[in-house]
């Protein structure tokens, strides 16, 4: 049925992907540019492209090399930052059960950050998101962050690239994300509260550790007070909508089939 | 200490263990079993706490993790536009175009 109506599948999910990919290109750009900096030849920076597949972890190694970092503390470090990726995955394993195991490879293989965010949008809000969609998806991000990365090492240092501004094309690209997530008062509040224990807990760890920490505990907060409120105040203020401006029908929780 | 190929590569294999390993371990195990109502109801909470997170530490953490309290005011007031704008349209593409302008004539001004 979809792909009658909307054309082959490649180009529904370019649809979704491509606000991502254009955000990628600037910032793929820069970390190749990054990388050569730090020493990283054009192939190795494909290979870290495609193998490790995370901005985070392709700008922490730039940097790492270039204050001369053992080994096995940059290793060390990227794990710590890659943590996170469980509580996605984690997440995200509901919508993608009796997926066989060589679909789960590739599907684990290519996620990060960004392209999590899109897919659990649209698993949330579309019932007809499929995980081969949710791959593409994936496959979209991969491209478009492999190749500018590569020819960001091609440029290497010919291009200064001011890395606050370019960085913001992620941030906003997150901003925009939980502006989608905040449907309740209660989210609202959480949102507030991871922000504050993100602080914290980085000054704490002095490393991206602080991000899971927070996230763990924010998230299980929200949990904890939403089944205490549904329980004993039903109709407390915190279970309260946010308002919506574009009145798009939402899809309830209950249709999608966890 | 200086790095050759080799070096750059042992970083690139194992870099790749241990980012596969986190993406790769509760997708199976989860995705196989039955995963219980509660369980579900954390890891909804799991997105915007995350990327709050992140966005906080793009903002307000500098690379030696120390809290920026003075300063990224073009990020602070980009932010904010970004914000208004996904609420209102609703439209990744739109937030993140508008995003980037603004903070780029923002480190201008500021």
């Amino acid at each position: 049925m979809k792909q009658l109506e909307n054309g082959p599948q490649w180009r529904v999910t370019l649809k979704e992907a491509w606000p991502l990919c254009l955000s990628y290109t600037p910032i793929g750009l820069a970390c190749g540019i990054l990388l050569h900096a730090a020493g990283f030849n054009t192939i190795l920076t494909g290979l870290v492209s495609v193998f490790v597949f995370s901005g985070g972890a392709q700008f922490m190694i730039a940097q790492m090399l270039t204050t001369t970092a053992p080994i096995l503390t940059i290793i060390l470090m990227l794990f710590f930052l890659e943590l996170r990726y469980a509580l996605l995955g984690s997440s995200l394993a509901g919508y993608l059960k009796g997926q066989n195991h060589r679909f789960l490879f590739f599907f684990a293989i290519s996620m990060n950050d960004e392209n999590y965010a899109i897919n659990y949008l649209k698993f949330v809000t579309d019932r007809n998101w499929t995980p081969k969609d949710a791959l593409q998806v994936e496959h979209w991000s991969l491209l478009v962050w492999t190749v500018s990365n590569v020819i960001g090492s091609l440029i290497g240092s010919a291009v200064k690239i001011d890395l606050t501004v370019v960085n913001f094309a992620l941030t906003a690209l997150f901003l925009y994300m939980i502006v989608m997530q905040i449907k309740t008062r209660l989210i609202l509040l959480i949102s507030v509260i991871a922000g504050i224990l993100a602080v914290f807990f980085m000054l704490l760890t002095k490393s991206t550790l602080g991000l899971v920490i927070s996230t763990l505990i924010a998230s299980f907060l929200g949990f904890m007070i939403e089944s205490y409120v549904t329980k004993r105040w039903p109709n407390s203020h915190l279970l309260y909508k946010i308002h919506d401006p574009s009145g798009q029908p939402e899809v309830d929780k209950e249709d999608i089939e966890i | 200490m200086h790095y050759s190929v080799t070096d750059h590569l042992l970083i690139v294999i194992l870099g790749f263990f241990v980012a596969f390993g986190p993406r790769y371990i509760p997708i199976l195990f989860f995705s196989n079993r039955k995963i219980p109502e509660w369980f579900n109801d954390w890891m909804k909470y799991v997105p915007v706490s995350l990327f709050t997170a992140i966005v906080v530490k793009d903002i307000f953490i500098s690379g030696t993790y120390h809290f920026i309290s003075s300063g990224n005011f073009d990020l602070i007031l980009a932010s904010v536009i970004v914000i208004i704008i996904s609420y209102w349209t609703r439209s990744m593409a739109i937030s993140v175009v508008f995003g980037l302008v603004a903070v780029m004539l923002l480190s201008m001004v500021i």
